[in-house]
């Protein structure tokens, strides 16, 4: 059982400018107080296309996590521009805010962004290298998308754990790693590649 | 469950569907079980786990962060414990009644047994089944546990040792195949037990096991495939009572439902013939699980396809329900469940018919209140500081998050964010870390219970977002908690379990609880026996020669024994044996602890001496007899005799220090050889001079004495002052012994006189120990003269006497052999704090015997009946040995005792009989023969003891009131 459960995010400052930072006010419940620290992660996805755009916004510990409900404002600065395929730049993506234990991520809560002109002018005559001080990004908070996986909480490596480690759901599709992966994609097919909850699936 | 019943609620979207979600088994559940106080509900799956549940009380609806909103939890379920033993698939759960018990039953062959007060900790892990375990029950009255494997057996095991009681395989013989489940149930008058998947002459059935004997002879057949599931309806019927029909009285009858992988249901009342009713082809695929509603009436059925169904029943149709006093009252003439066992709801049902009564009762629950409150208040002071600090409503905070969050670099340069607590834990109940670290006691558990009832959360805006939800008051009575697993969890039998998870006591009921695992209770007494407590030890100093060292060394392990128990009683003076050099200071290693450090001079003196006596251990002695030079008159009795020595040194007492040293035939006064007797106390010597050899000596804080040769007995005052001139004994010394002014003679002859030197008066003449000796080639083994001059004599036989001067008889005080000792269970009835503690001659003669017997009685499994009679007799038997030992701290130890289980048990009659004597006549009339002490303690005094103890039972409210009442007016007078 997970040891740490996410009780809400809640994203500040949505609408904003394309450059001014994230911000995520994270809160969590933990049941058993954790020997180490929760690694968080904000994952900005470039392109829909390919991993290689994905962007690491930024990375913090979170620590120490006694028992009871915490909450922390995770803030990490805008992507940089320059990685973003300039067809990509405006348009729906994804956001992915990710937390590791011991390596090993639990859950992962992804969030669409449309970046589009405010200014009607430019939404009609988009110009062709994307103007991203005129752009505006609106994550779609209402709509979160949660995955959950099962971890080890434990340093033992018990057996029954390491059992579950191997649970085929997470073979299919959501491999342990943290490196940054397509988790959301195409608006199209994130349904499908993510269902909603997929613990329950399990 | 209104949704299910009313139609109307059913599409009323205001009244919630599904409660709750919990989602955190990591694979399919097998099992949910709620406790029977329906505080907790234990799930168990295929990922090998058991999980606790309990209601988070103070968070309101909320959603599972990232699902839709339609999904949100009414009531919030917690997981408070895991439960990780089990090495496969968890197929069954089952709470003892009770509570007090959590079985679990696995795939890995095994069934565990959890303490349901203590999780996770293990009581038994219970082997034997050599298949799946898919099936378990508990016997309603707690004795047994039955469970069902796929090896074709179903076995019950005994809850007093967790050992297999019996294991049935003939009705599951033929039993081919395999079902998913096999769920058997135990009927609610704990006649029988009925299993699933048995098969009857190739017919699947359900066969019907009786507790008596384990009979199978019966069966519920009629399905067509095999049974997965039985379940009796916890209700025991009676037959409706027509009108006009003859009020003959029916014989109470019970309710089973049995389903099967036919996908049919039948109900049966164990009083027909013929199933109340066949429900075919009710599911798709076959049935999984059966649960009765709590009334009775009701069924709820679920089904492998997913589906479950609810059956409604009538009065008409199963009979009237008898109330749970009633069923109660027949699991107590079938198996004498005891009132400890009675749950607080029925007690509640006792109306209270006097205030004074009332009061006593109130008086307990502020008590347990205000203990309440106080450590509240401790933790309250507490957090309130912490609350004023951030004492800022939850927008606020959210606002200066980010400014305030504290942030941090690591050495390897990383960003570290500390996290902001916004609120402890809200189970109302321990995590999973406090169930791992500390042990439960009252105080913590209200300590525990105000950290989550105490409005320490954060004000919480009604505003704030969905899952923070509004802060909902707790509502349930803070009381509930923290009392409740010692209060009703502990049923009587629990109480004779080897590990029983509570110290059982009947006063738990009403009393702060103090839970504490029996744990506890062992190594406190160990620790007690390992180090008496700082009683000045007494070592009588009867040096041994050296060449019998040999033959001592037997004798030497067991006297360091007798050393530390004869010393538990600071009062009792007993000389024990203290072998000199070699053997002296191995005893002083093993006895250190209670032993203060002697001076140097007396210890070196005792070392130096070459030759020494034994005079304690007659055991040990017989082979001195040769030594004896004196002609002893013929007797049938012999009984060892010290011979004469040159020296010998004796330590009387240690604190204050006190000596006596011998010197035989030191100094030569005009041819007549003179002995001498020095006496130092406490750098006080003095010195006397007899006439002839001295063979032995003895010696009080009051008295010194010594037997010379010539059957001379001289008695001196503790300043060398002659008290008496010289008794001539009977017959030779054998044993001397002192305690206060009493001195005790012991002859070779085996006659026993004791004396009151103070007051000059004879206590015991000359009295023969035939009567106790007779027969047989028993010897003393030890000798006691209690503080009131009472002569104990231990033999080797176990047995011990004690001579009551005013009967002028020998009295049994112990037995070690007593099977009475053996079967006795008063456990129920210890005070919780001062359970062994007593101390006393009955103590010291009894030994720890007496505990050993209560370890022994829960092997054997009596009827309750027996066991109540023999507890009874032996309670009685302690009063009375410890009223003739005329050890008033023992008598009112045992006495207590004795009333409480009278109490527990309901006995009136000796109940009253015993408050009638120490209350005594109200009104004084000269005639009156009652006394008013007994032992020296004041009668009344000790009715005011039992008065609360017998407060504790409203069935005595009648005498506790009468009692009250009669010493109120004795008060005033």
């Amino acid at each position: 059982m997970a040891k740490v459960s996410v009780l809400n995010v809640a994203v500040l400052e949505n609408p904003s400018p394309f450059h001014s930072p994230f911000r995520f006010e994270i809160s969590f419940e933990c049941n058993e107080a954790l020997a180490d620290d929760l690694e968080w992660k904000i994952i900005y996805v470039g392109s829909a296309e390919s991993e290689e755009f994905d962007q690491i916004l930024d990375s913090v510990l979170v620590g120490p996590v006694p028992a009871g409900r915490h909450m922390f404002v995770f803030q990490a600065d805008a992507p940089n521009p320059s990685l973003i395929p300039e067809t990509d730049a405006v348009g729906v993506t994804v956001v992915l805010i990710t937390c590791t234990y011991h390596g090993q991520e639990f859950i992962r809560v992804g969030y669409y962004v449309n970046n589009e002109y405010p200014n009607p002018e430019l939404r009609e005559n988009p110009p062709l290298k994307p103007d991203f001080s005129q752009l505006q990004r609106n994550i779609l908070a209402s709509n979160p998308r949660v995955t959950r996986f099962h971890i080890n909480w434990d340093n033992n490596t018990d057996r029954l754990e390491a059992i579950e480690n191997h649970d085929p759901a997470l073979g299919c599709g959501f491999p342990l790693s943290c490196t940054p992966i397509k988790g959301l994609g195409l608006p199209g097919c994130i349904p499908g590649l993510l269902p909603e909850n997929s613990m329950d699936c399990i | 469950m209104s949704p299910v019943l009313q139609e109307d609620d059913e599409k009323d979207e205001n009244v919630p569907k599904m409660l709750c979600q919990m989602d955190n088994h990591l694979a399919c559940v097998n099992c949910v079980r709620w406790s029977n106080s329906g505080m907790y509900l234990a799930s168990g799956g295929d990922d090998k786990l058991i999980m606790v549940w309990k209601r988070a009380t103070y968070i309101g609806p909320s959603t599972v962060f990232g699902s839709s909103g339609k999904l949100a939890n009414v009531e919030q379920w917690r997981c408070v414990s895991i439960l990780r033993s089990h090495s496969g698939d968890v197929m069954d759960v089952a709470w003892s009644p009770h509570d007090a018990w959590l079985a679990s039953c696995s795939v890995d062959n095994t069934v565990v047994i959890w303490n349901a007060v203590k999780f996770p900790e293990i009581l038994a892990t219970l082997r034997g089944h050599s298949g799946l375990v898919k099936g378990l029950t508990w016997d309603p009255v707690g004795k047994y546990i039955a469970s069902q494997a796929d090896d074709r057996s179903l076995k019950v095991w005994r809850t007093l040792d967790w050992q297999l009681e019996t294991s049935i395989t003939k009705p599951f013989d033929e039993c081919g195949g395999t079902t998913h489940v096999l769920r058997l149930s135990w009927s609610p008058d704990g006649h029988y037990l009925v299993s699933a998947h048995a098969m009857n002459n190739s017919g699947p059935t359900a066969q019907i096991i009786e507790r008596e004997g384990w009979k199978t002879n019966m069966d519920f057949v009629g399905h067509r495939k095999a049974v997965t599931v039985v379940k009796f309806n916890p209700k025991i019927f009676k037959k409706k009572q027509k009108n006009g029909s003859s009020a003959k009285p029916s014989c109470p009858y019970c309710c089973c439902a049995v389903g099967s992988k036919d996908r049919s249901l039948s109900v049966w009342l164990t009083c027909l013939k013929r199933p109340l009713v066949v429900i075919h082809e009710l599911f798709d695929k076959s049935i999984m699980d059966i649960s009765w509603t709590l009334n009775g009436l009701g069924i709820l059925v679920c089904s492998m396809d997913g589906s479950v169904a609810f059956l409604d029943f009538s009065q008409d149709e199963l009979g009237d329900p008898l109330s749970e006093e009633e069923k109660s009252r027949i699991h107590q003439s079938t198996y004498g469940k005891s009132l400890a066992i009675m749950t607080e709801t029925q007690l509640s049902t006792a109306v209270i018919e006097n205030p004074e009564m009332l009061k006593y009762q109130r008086r307990q629950q502020q008590q347990q209140l205000d203990q309440k409150g106080s450590a509240a208040r401790e933790t309250g002071s507490a957090t309130s500081v912490a609350g004023v600090v951030n004492g800022e409503s939850l927008e606020d905070i959210r606002k200066n998050l980010l400014k305030k969050q504290v942030e941090t670099r690591t050495a390897d340069g990383r960003r570290r964010i500390t996290p902001l607590c916004i609120a402890q834990l809200d189970t109302g109940d321990f995590s999973t870390a406090f169930f791992n670290s500390i042990p439960l006691s009252g105080s913590l558990a209200g300590t525990m219970l105000t950290s989550h009832s105490s409005p320490q959360l954060l004000p919480l805006d009604p505003n704030t977002p969905v899952p923070f939800g509004t802060s909902k008051p707790s509502t349930e009575p803070v009381a509930a908690t923290g009392t409740r697993p010692a209060g009703d969890s502990v049923s009587k039998d629990s109480v004779n379990a080897a590990s029983a998870p509570a110290a059982p006591s009947p006063s738990i009921l009403t009393t702060p609880s103090k839970i504490e695992p029996m744990k506890a209770f062992d190594s406190r007494f160990t620790e007690r026996s390992k180090a008496t407590p700082g009683a000045p030890a007494l070592a009588g100093l009867t040096p041994t020669a050296m060449e019998r060292l040999k033959e001592q060394s037997l004798v030497k392990e067991l006297r360091p024994r007798d050393v530390l128990e004869s010393s538990s009683d600071s009062d009792e003076k007993v000389p024990v044996a203290k072998p000199s050099s070699l053997s002296k200071r191995k005893l002083e290693l093993e006895v250190e602890t209670v032993e203060k450090k002697k001076k140097g001079r007396p210890r070196k003196d005792s070392r130096l001496m070459p030759m020494s006596l034994s005079v304690q251990s007659p055991a040990a002695l017989t082979a001195e007899k040769d030594a004896v030079c004196l002609s002893v008159p013929a007797a049938a009795l012999k009984l060892p005799m010290p011979g004469p020595q040159r020296a010998f040194t004796l330590q009387v007492s240690s604190d204050p220090s006190m000596y006596i040293e011998v010197e035989n035939e030191v100094t030569a006064v005009g041819g007549i050889k003179l002995s001498r007797l020095k006496c130092s106390r406490e750098g006080k010597e003095w010195e006397t001079v007899l006439t002839s050899r001295i063979l032995t000596a003895a010696g009080s804080c009051d008295v010194v004495c010594v037997a010379c040769e010539k059957r001379m007995l001289s008695v001196f005052s503790t300043c060398g002052r002659r008290l008496l001139p010289p008794i001539l004994l009977p017959s030779p010394i054998s044993t001397l012994h002192c305690t206060g002014s009493y001195v005790m003679a012991l002859t070779a002859t085996a006659t026993l006189s004791v004396w009151d030197v103070h007051r000059q008066i004879v206590v015991v003449k000359e009295e023969s120990l035939h009567s106790i000796l007779a027969g047989s080639d028993m010897t003393v083994s030890q000798i006691l003269l209690t503080q009131h001059g009472i002569p104990v004599m231990n033999l080797s036989d176990g047995k011990a006497y004690c001579f009551n001067p005013s009967l002028s008889a020998w009295n049994l005080v112990s037995d070690k052999q007593d099977s009475l000792a053996q079967c006795a269970d008063f456990r129920s009835s210890l005070p919780p704090q001062d359970a062994m503690l007593c101390s006393g001659p009955l103590a010291i003669v009894q030994g720890r015997a007496s505990t050993s017997g209560r370890q022994a009685a829960r092997l054997f499994s009596v009827p309750h009946m027996v066991q109540q009679e023999t507890t009874l007799a032996y309670l009685e038997s302690q009063v009375a040995a410890a009223l003739t030992l005329r050890s008033s701290h023992e008598y009112r130890h045992w006495l207590l005792l004795y009333v409480r289980y009278l109490v527990n048990e309901g006995f009136e009659y000796r109940l009253r009989e015993i408050c009638k004597d120490l209350l005594g006549p109200v009104h004084s009339s000269t005639g009156s023969q009652w006394e008013s002490t007994v032992v020296g303690l004041r009668k009344r005094d000790l009715l005011k003891e039992l008065l609360p103890v017998i407060g504790q039972n409203l069935r005595f409210q009648r005498l506790f009131t009468e009692c009250q009442e009669q010493l109120d007016i004795l008060r005033d007078k």
